[in-house]
């Protein structure tokens, strides 16, 4: 099956700095990504590239199987939500959703009502005076309406209170298990991402670490737990993402390259989203920060 | 995209269309006193035969009317400010350009929708503002004859319809190019009022090769119609023209440097005996102007400049909001 996202060699410069450098990921039909980065990592970049908002230095995306262009088909089939949520802040709901419904072709006024109505979210109020949960609801409720098929979310939680975050990534879910639903979602809670996610986009420093389904890199990986010692053998079989070591003990995140084959001495476990994103965001933070060393080997 | 502009725009309307109503009705009500006394006036005057001496005597409009007509010169800037400027800078500036733009329609069709429908209402409100003053003006231009001169010339006619579409059009380019609502408010007022500035009193009347008329020092100029007097002065008898040196029916006038009344006549006895004198010696008046009859294609030569001012503006616009991020 054809990824309904795939972008190759994707690079986005403003004038000194880069703020995305060679992406290639790819995120097939169906799938909840999880987009997680270090702040500045290129989370938005990526997303404002995919849904035609920005346009690329170099390199190509291919959304539904197109450049992201404007073009009223296309742009009917991309849910965007950008992370400061903007709306019209002295226009009620429901004048959003009048809006949706003469900007769209194919609205659903109706479950955008629906479903705010079951959060009590009040319609007829201006939205700049709804609070910042509601706020994100609304939108969500919005960008849904429009009924595309991606979804691109830019920390559409990050301001939100745990409930309100809950009943947002809830409505998310129950959209997606509808059907015919692509999501990339950008976040820095791993709690969320764990919830909600199947899959995982890891950035860091305008690079893809990690694109995958989690299952699959959930047994790629493995943490190796062992003596302090030489662990060359270690990284001649395998990648060793992060290397923790201590006085007693040095732990190992690792990709397998093959069956672990080790001493031992060493103990192998399975590794968490946490371990992972964690391991991977600390392979990229400087390495003269304390004890926290790194060795590099990234694929 | 035109319903959702009117729900933008619907407030913003009611006010505009609040205050030209206002307007009207003070212009409606002492129009009609101004045209009443004007018919007067002139009916008067035929029976005296003194229509000739009309605009000494009798005087129309009133301090703070006239004041207000003036005023409508600032309607094209407050469009270009309060209309144009935020058009694009305000979505850029608070974010909405990011859900505008991923809505099902393109941007192009977003910017032509919004800066079609925004130019209208520049056109339109500046139109019948214009249409309006024009109309008010009726007695007035007909006693005085001053159309012709800037800042009548500028609220009058059709010019400030085409004014307001420049003014809006700039509004909108300065918002996308700077993408900040404050500083594209004053880019606007300030690039606009330099620009009305320079075309008003250094462009305007090179629109066509002005007339120069000569004549006897010892005549007053007579002009037929509301001209647009240029310049006034005195030829030489060496053939030069100079404005330091205005002479006529019972005065003398010369600049501190320049030409001064020569000796020969300084010894006369009046002031007249110096002009007759003068007459003799070679010196004539002379007079450059804009005939009367040029204020309609001086009306369509500057509003068609600006309008296609307005047309450029617009076009980068498009390639400023094709080419760049929201």
């Amino acid at each position: 099956m054809t990824p309904v996202i795939e972008t190759g060699g994707l690079t986005k410069r403003y004038r000194r700095v880069t703020a995305l450098s060679e992406c290639t990921i790819s995120v097939p039909q169906g799938r909840i990504s999880a987009l997680v980065g270090p702040n500045g990592a290129g989370k938005t970049t990526l997303l404002r590239l995919l849904a035609g908002l920005a346009t690329p230095t170099a390199g190509r995306a291919a959304v539904l199987g197109g450049a992201p262009r404007q073009d009223p088909a296309f742009l009917a089939e991309i849910g965007f939500l950008a992370q400061e949520i903007p709306l019209y802040r002295r226009m009620t709901t429901e004048d959003h959703i009048g809006i949706g419904a003469h900007l769209n072709p194919r609205w659903d006024g109706e479950s955008a009502r629906a479903r705010l109505g079951d959060l009590k979210i009040p319609l007829d109020r201006p939205v700049g005076t709804l609070s910042g949960g509601q706020r994100a609801q609304v939108a969500l409720a919005l960008t849904l309406a429009k009924r595309p098929q991606v979804l691109l979310l830019d920390e559409p939680v990050a301001a939100l209170d745990p409930l309100a975050r809950r009943h947002f990534l809830a409505t998310l879910a129950d959209a997606v298990a509808e059907g015919g639903l692509t999501v990339i979602l950008s976040s820095h809670l791993v709690a969320d991402i764990e919830r909600t996610c199947d899959h995982l986009i890891l950035l860091a420093s305008s690079r893809v670490q990690l694109c995958g389904d989690v299952e699959d890199l959930l047994s790629e990986h493995r943490v190796l737990v062992g003596p302090r010692k030489d662990t060359t053998a270690i990284e001649r079989d395998h990648t060793v993402v992060q290397a923790d070591r201590t006085a007693r003990q040095t732990t190992l995140l690792v990709r397998l390259n093959g069956p672990v084959i080790t001493g031992p001495e060493w103990e192998a476990g399975d590794v968490t989203l946490e371990d992972l994103v964690l391991g991977y965001m600390g392979a990229d933070a400087d390495p003269a920060t304390g004890e926290l060393a790194t060795v590099g080997g990234l694929r | 995209m035109t319903w959702v502009i009117w729900r933008q725009y619907r407030v913003t309307t009611a006010i505009a269309v609040a205050i030209l109503a206002a307007f009207a009705v003070v212009l409606l009500i002492t129009g009609l006193q101004d045209a009443t006394r004007w018919h007067n006036a002139l009916a008067s005057c035929g029976k005296t035969n003194t229509c000739g001496t009309l605009a000494q005597t009798v005087s129309l409009g009133s301090g703070p009317v006239n004041t207000l007509v003036v005023l409508t010169l600032i309607v094209p800037i407050l469009f270009g400010m309060f209309g144009g400027g935020p058009a694009v800078a305000r979505e850029r500036e608070t974010g909405t350009m990011q859900y505008a733009w991923t809505q099902s329609v393109t941007r192009w069709h977003w910017l032509s929708a919004k800066a079609g429908w925004l130019l209208l209402a520049g056109a339109v409100f500046g139109g019948l503002v214009a249409g309006i003053v024009t109309w008010w003006s009726g007695p007035v231009n007909a006693l005085n004859q001053g159309q012709f001169q800037p800042g009548s010339f500028d609220v009058q006619g059709i010019v400030p319809i085409g004014y307001a579409v420049f003014a809006v059009a700039l509004g909108i380019a300065a918002g996308a190019l700077i993408g900040r609502s404050l500083p594209a408010l004053a880019v606007t007022g300030g690039v606009f009022l330099a620009l009305r500035l320079i075309v008003t009193y250094w462009v305007r009347e090179h629109f066509m090769p002005a007339v120069t008329t000569v004549y006897s020092v010892t005549q007053n100029l007579s002009l037929n119609g509301a001209t647009w007097t240029l310049a006034q002065g005195t030829v030489l008898p060496s053939g030069q023209f100079t404005t330091n040196l205005s002479v006529g029916p019972g005065h003398v006038v010369s600049g501190p440097t320049g030409p001064q009344v020569p000796a020969a006549c300084q010894a006369a006895t009046s002031i007249n005996a110096t002009i007759t004198c003068m007459a003799r010696l070679g010196y004539h008046s002379f007079a450059t102007y804009q005939p009367g009859y040029r204020f309609w294609p001086f009306q369509f030569i500057e509003t068609g400049t600006f309008v296609a001012l307005a047309a450029a503006l617009i076009a980068v616009t498009f390639l400023v909001v094709r080419r760049r991020d929201a």
